[in-house]
Parts: C-alpha cells; sequence; structure tokens
C-alpha cells in the first residue's frame, strides 16, 4: 500500500526505516539507534541493497540500491530519502 | 537455420585442428600430458593468439570483437571441450579486463584492449588468503599518510589463489582505499607490473591444484608499490560495486566452461559404451548404462538452453543480470558435475585409472570440472545472493511484473542482440524476472500447440505441472523474504528450487520462441520437433523439483539415438548444428577396445 508521497519528514522516515531494518534484522525497532552505522547491526552490504525494492514500492521513489552504502545510518539514509521526494514531488509539480 | 555463434565456434574449432591427431599443437595427448607435467599450455595459448580468440575479449567500442556475449560462450565452450586448463588459463583475460569493461574510461578501455589484443594476460585480484569470499575483509591497500602520494597509490598486501598472477602483465586490483573499509572503502586499480619498481612486488609460488594442474595459480604480494593514480578504474570507493557488476558477467559466461566439460565428458562416455563389449553384449546394449548415458543427454541439452538464454540475456535483459548470472552460476557447475558423476559409473574403473581408457581424458575433465562451481563466487554465494533477492523476486512473480519484451528476445534465437550498455548492469533486480514472467504465457503457448498437434501433450502437460510448482516455491519464497542476514539451511534449499524453476521457464521460454526456425534442420531439427528435448528437460527438472516423472523411457530411447546419431555423423551434441574437427569413429566392436570379458 503506497504511503501518499506528500508530508515526509526526517522524523517519519526514520521510523519507517527503524521499523524496515528491524524487520530484516528480526529485532524491535526501539533497538535500532538512528546514528549507529547499520552494518554494526549485521546488515551486511548486500544486504542493504534490498532497501531500495522497498522504498521504491512504498513510497513510488526509486533510487539507487546502492544508497545506503552512501547513508549508512537511518539518520543519514531518511535524510537523503527527504531530499529525494522533495525532488521527485518539485518534479511532478512542475510538470 | 543457420545460427552465426556456432558458425564461428566451429571454423575456430576446425582452426585448432582434430584433437584427436597428436601432431596438432591442441591434441587431447598434449593436454594430458601437460597436465601429468603441471605444465602452462603456452603454445596452445599461441594457437589462440593466431586466430584471434583475445579480439573476442575485447567490446567492439574497444576495438576489438566482442559484441555478443553468445559468441564468446560457444567460443569459450569449444576450448573447454578440448581442456579446462586452456579454457580458464586464457579466458581468464576476459576476468581480468570485465572491470575496465564495465567501469573504465574510454582511454583505458582503448588501451587495455589493445594490450589484450597483442596477447597480453590480464588477471583478476579479488580473493585473499584469510578471506576467500568475503570480499569487503580484503586487506590489500593504500597507504595515504606516507609523504609523496600526489602522482601515485602507494600499493601493499598480498592476492592469493589468482589465475595467471605471475604469467599476467596487468592485474585488476580491489584495493582498500579507505582505512576503514566498508562497501565504499574499496577501489578498483588497474595495475600494470611492469611500470612497478621490481622490489616493490613478488609474485607467490605457484599453486598445487586437484584440477587444471597447468594453471598459472598463484599469488601476488606488494609492498609499497606505487601505482599511478590513472591506474583507479571508475570512482575512488566504487570498487565493490564495479567488481560485483562484473561478477555478474563473469559468472554467466562460466557456463562455457560447464557446457565444454559435458561436451568432453559426454562423448568418452558414449564411446566407451559403444566399444566396451561384457557378456557377450556391448555396454550400450545394457538398459542401465542407456538410461545413464540418456539421462546426461538430456542434462547436456538442459544446460545448453539455460546458458543460451542467459547468454542473450545479458545484453536483451541487463538489468536482471544479478539473478540470471546467480541461477546460471549454480546450476550449470553443479550440474555438469553431477553429470559427470552419472558417466563415472559408467565408465567404472576407467574412469579412474590414468593413460587405459582414451589416455585417462575423463579423469582429468572430473577433476578439472570441479572448480568450475568453487571459483568466481562458489555455489553457496550464488543461492545467498538469490536468497537476498527473495523479496522483489517474489513480489514481481505476484505482479507479473519484470522484463518480459528483454525474455522474449533472449528466448528468440533469430532476435538481434542490442550491444550491451554496461550502465544498465544494476545489483539487485527491481522488478523480478522477466523470465520467470513470462513463463505462465509460455504455458499458454505450448498448450495451445499442443491442441493442433497431440504429440506435444504430455510436453504441454509437463509446463503446466513446472507452473504450479513455480507458483508454489515463490510462496515459499515469501517466507524468507526477511532474511538478509543469518540465511537458514531451509533457504538455500528454496533458492535451490528456485534455479531449477528458473531453468524450466527458460527451456520453455527458449522454445516456444525458436522451435518455428530451428525445426527443420536435418541433424538438429528432430530434437526440436514434438518438443524432445524440452520434454527430457522438463523431466529432468521436475524430478529435481520432487515431483513426479514426465516422461517415459521412450522419449529417453529417442534422445540417445540422436546423441549416437551426432557422434557418428560428426556433429556435436547440441541444439543448433555444429560439426566438429575431429574424424569419425571406427566401429569394431570390443575389438577396437580391450578383449576382457569377465566381470572382475
Ligand atoms: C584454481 C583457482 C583459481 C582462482 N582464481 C582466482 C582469481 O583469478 N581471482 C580471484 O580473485 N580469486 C580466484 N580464486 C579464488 C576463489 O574465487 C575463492 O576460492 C573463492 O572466492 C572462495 O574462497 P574460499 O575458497 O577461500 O572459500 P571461503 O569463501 O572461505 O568459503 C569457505 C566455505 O564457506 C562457504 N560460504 C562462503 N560464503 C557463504 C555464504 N554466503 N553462505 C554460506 N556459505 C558460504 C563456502 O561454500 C565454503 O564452503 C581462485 C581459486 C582457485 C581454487
Amino acid at each position: 500500500m503506497p504511503v501518499p508521497t506528500t508530508g515526509h519528514t526526517t522524523e517519519s522516515l526514520t521510523t519507517w526505516l527503524a521499523e524496515r531494518i528491524a524487520l530484516y534484522l528480526k529485532r524491535q525497532p526501539a533497538e535500532i539507534d538512528p546514528d549507529v552505522p547499520l552494518a554494526e547491526y549485521g546488515l551486511d552490504s548486500v544486504a542493504a541493497l534490498s532497501l531500495c525494492g522497498d522504498i521504491e514500492d512504498d513510497f513510488d521513489l526509486v533510487i539507487e540500491p546502492t544508497a545506503a552504502w552512501d547513508y549508512p545510518t537511518v539518520h543519514a539514509l531518511a535524510g537523503h530519502l527527504v531530499e529525494e521526494l522533495a525532488a521527485e514531488a518539485a518534479k511532478d509539480g512542475g510538470a | 537455420m543457420e545460427h552465426q555463434p556456432y558458425r564461428l565456434a566451429e571454423e575456430f574449432d576446425r582452426f585448432l585442428g582434430d584433437p584427436d591427431d597428436p601432431g596438432e599443437v591442441f591434441s587431447h595427448a598434449r593436454c594430458v600430458e601437460l597436465d601429468d607435467k603441471e605444465e602452462f599450455p603456452a603454445d596452445i595459448c599461441r594457437r589462440f593468439q593466431e586466430w584471434g580468440l583475445p579480439e573476442q575479449y575485447v567490446p567492439v567500442e574497444y576495438g576489438g570483437r566482442l559484441r555478443d556475449y553468445e559468441q564468446v560462450l560457444q567460443l569459450v565452450r569449444a576450448v573447454a571441450r578440448r581442456d579446462l586448463t586452456c579454457a580458464i588459463g586464457h579466458g581468464k583475460t576476459y576476468l581480468g579486463g570485465v572491470c575496465v569493461w564495465v567501469a573504465g574510461s574510454a582511454e583505458q578501455g582503448a588501451r587495455l584492449g589493445a594490450e589484450i589484443m597483442a596477447g597480453v594476460p590480464v588477471s583478476l585480484g579479488l580473493t585473499e588468503r584469510a578471506h576467500g569470499s568475503d570480499l569487503l575483509a580484503g586487506d590489500v591497500r593504500t597507504d595515504d599518510k606516507a609523504a609523496d602520494t600526489e602522482g601515485h597509490w602507494l600499493v601493499s598486501g598480498e592476492k592469493w589463489l589468482i589465475n595467471n598472477a605471475t604469467r599476467g602483465s596487468v592485474l585488476a586490483l580491489l584495493t582498500r582505499t579507505r582505512p576503514d573499509g566498508g562497501p565504499r572503502g574499496f577501489s578498483v586499480l588497474l595495475v600494470d607490473k611492469r611500470e612497478l619498481d621490481e622490489d616493490t612486488y613478488r609474485h607467490l609460488p605457484k599453486i598445487r591444484t586437484h584440477g587444471i594442474r597447468g594453471a598459472d595459480i598463484s599469488g601476488i604480494a606488494f609492498d609499497g608499490a606505487r601505482v599511478p593514480r590513472g591506474a583507479l578504474v571508475g570512482a575512488e570507493g566504487a570498487g565493490l560495486e564495479i567488481v560485483l557488476k562484473a561478477l555478474q558477467l563473469t559468472r554467466t559466461m562460466c557456463a562455457a566452461l560447464s557446457l565444454g566439460a559435458a561436451d568432453h565428458g559426454l562423448r568418452l562416455g558414449l564411446d566407451f559404451a559403444e566399444e566396451r563389449e561384457l557378456y557377450g553384449r556391448r555396454l550400450i546394449d545394457l538398459p542401465q548404462a542407456r538410461q545413464v548415458l540418456a539421462g546426461a543427454a538430456a542434462d547436456v541439452l538442459l544446460h545448453e538452453a539455460v546458458a543460451l538464454v542467459a547468454a542473450r540475456a545479458v545484453q536483451t535483459q541487463t538489468a536482471e543480470l544479478g539473478v540470471t548470472s546467480a541461477v546460471t552460476k549454480y546450476l550449470l557447475p553443479t550440474g555438469t558435475d553431477q553429470v559427470l558423476a552419472d558417466l563415472t559409473g559408467l565408465l567404472g574403473a576407467r574412469a579412474f585409472l590414468k593413460g587405459v581408457y582414451a589416455g585417462g581424458r575423463f579423469q582429468k575433465v572430473a577433476r578439472d570440472h570441479r572448480i568450475v562451481g568453487l571459483f568466481d563466487g562458489n555455489t553457496l554465494v550464488n543461492l545467498n545472493s538469490l536468497v537476498n533477492q527473495f523479496r522483489s523476486l517474489a513480489r514481481g512473480f505476484r505482479r507479473g511484473t519484470g522484463d518480459t519484451a528483454g525474455a522474449d528476445a533472449a528466448c528468440d534465437l533469430t532476435a538481434p542482440l542490442p550491444p550491451l550498455d554496461p550502465a544498465r548492469l544494476t545489483l539487485v533486480t527491481r522488478h523480478g524476472s522477466g523470465v520467470m514472467a513470462g513463463l505462465a504465457a509460455s504455458v499458454d503457448e505450448i498448450t495451445r500447440r499442443a491442441e493442433q498437434n497431440p504429440v506435444i501433450g504430455p510436453v504441454a502437460a509437463a509446463a503446466r505441472r513446472l507452473l504450479d510448482v513455480t507458483t508454489a516455491v515463490h510462496a515459499e519464497m515469501e517466507e524468507y523474504q526477511g532474511v538478509l542476514t543469518e540465511v537458514p539451511p531451509a533457504a538455500f534449499e528454496v533458492a535451490r528450487r528456485y534455479t531449477l524453476c528458473w531453468a524450466g521457464a527458460a527451456c520453455l521460454g527458449l522454445w516456444t520462441h525458436s522451435t518455428d526456425h530451428f525445426g527443420d534442420d536435418p541433424g538438429t531439427g528432430e530434437l526440436w520437433r514434438d518438443g524432445r528435448w524440452l520434454h527430457t528437460a522438463l523431466d529432468r527438472l521436475l524430478v529435481r523439483l520432487g515431483e513426479p516423472a514426465a516422461a517415459g523411457e521412450e522419449t529417453y530411447e529417442e534422445l540417445l539415438g540422436a546423441l549416437r546419431a551426432a557422434r557418428s555423423s560428426g556433429r556435436l551434441f547440441s541444439l543448433l548444428p555444429q560439426r566438429l574437427p575431429e574424424r569419425q569413429p571406427v566401429r569394431t566392436g570390443a575389438a577396437a577396445v580391450e578383449s576382457e570379458r569377465t566381470s572382475c
């Protein structure tokens, strides 16, 4: 079920990412500190690539699979997603 | 219909001469001798150079002749059919170049292309002694603390188990360029040994191996080697990404090694069964022996079909190569090891002895092939990479998405291939597999054909069963789609089942899209007509999926007939026609081999 593409904040995306990553790692979302690199939780670099599929599915946003390599914490990735979503919205608005 | 990749492979094979003639440079006798002496086949590699094989490793945009991967597949298969040491020892130059083809600059590509065409061996240095498949643990590194690193990198550390590390002049080296590593902490450097100060690197001794004993498997240790900054391939920090993309290409092309090994093993098994006389009958007249041979023949065609689709999919479905390559690199090596194991049972002692039957070639090919499932991403690594993609594969199958147009073009052998665009390679297959998404349409098509031609009825029934199993396998995948870290053994088993289903979908796609063009050939046409090769392929796959058999003895008997006919008319046993340079066998019954009659 796609989430509405407007109104995302770093906070809402942080929550979404922590939940998703907790699911991958079979942990509780509260255990995921948004400033700790995902690799430290045992999410290996190839597994981290899978995030892009879920992001595309839930936000209708196509990102590079390697985004999780370039933005290796929940916070960093949430910040990147906010920017990408804003850029996407601007593109759609201008069209 | 003529199929160009087979024509060129036939021409190349003819140039190499009759391998049964010990006077030829690339003869079976010579390969066995070199293996015994553990000597590199340098004179044979010179023959490849004379013909222009290295040009086939270099993309046309860099001055070479590599345009269609299907062509390289058939050329390397022709070499592998005679000797895997040569195929691996020479073909490794393609592996060495591929990082540059994927991510290098135009200038780097042109320069490396010229070197390769001039015969310079190139190698790929990923693995380290302590870390095996764990590439991100690599310790070969650059030192950025040294004073004068403006114009160059200072490289130190050791790569070990590297094909052509010693003979090669150029090496694509996965190097840690950030001390703390991580997925952005590595880069590929194209290191030219000829430019290095000789005190700053040394070769490690040749490592003795169980198979491909003549190959140069060694290593290289750097100690502050000054590598020019221009050696960087792609962006700094992009090393892992480049290597993982390059491996998608090389893993797909490894199919050529398995196909060639199986061609060779099947030929030896057939000749033995034709010639061996026991209890007053020839071995080939014993039902058990016939079953083994026909089963091996069915697997060989199944593997060929998968490899054809996969090699074409490199260009038609580039964005799904992460799946295609993992399936191919899992299925062909393990399937071919199994074919060789089955034939070992048929050859009995002669699979064990050196020098008694066919110069001991069978034990050699079985030994040599063992490496194919180990290097370039081993069996489990490939299954693991499929497990990592279960989420998007299951979702894609549910929705019917994936590049189906690309899959159709891969399956239609008459469709021209678009040039490879390396920019389309991606580490994640986003929308599922087009080959799988096309399965339902292929099943409808064969069902429709079966209505016109009832002989195809059982094949269509097998196809429908495959679709049911495939649907069930995708449901099993959904259960493991969250498994991204500690992959349980059961998920590997689901991945294995997935590869069998993918192979079935590829076979069905290939048959439905191509049979109208290839059924008329006087030699191979009978394999296509009435879905014969497809029938046994689906049967083999369904049985491996734990389903009841789909083809009876008569179907296998027909296949065995086709195998024997190909041999006696000097053709390769394959889906498409190709003549072999060998002289025909002279069949004089048991006398041709030995005169033992008792079972002891
Ligand atoms: C003849 C030869 C030539 C070679 N040529 C080259 C070359 O040119 N360049 C190069 O870089 N390397 C080369 N290699 C190295 C080869 O690629 C490595 O052997 C390979 O990467 C695996 O490493 P390993 O054998 O040390 O096993 P490891 O990776 O240490 O694996 C040990 C065990 O763990 C299992 N395993 C590994 N990963 C997983 C996983 N994800 N899930 C479950 N189980 C797993 C393996 O199946 C195996 O059983 C060559 C090797 C040989 C033998």
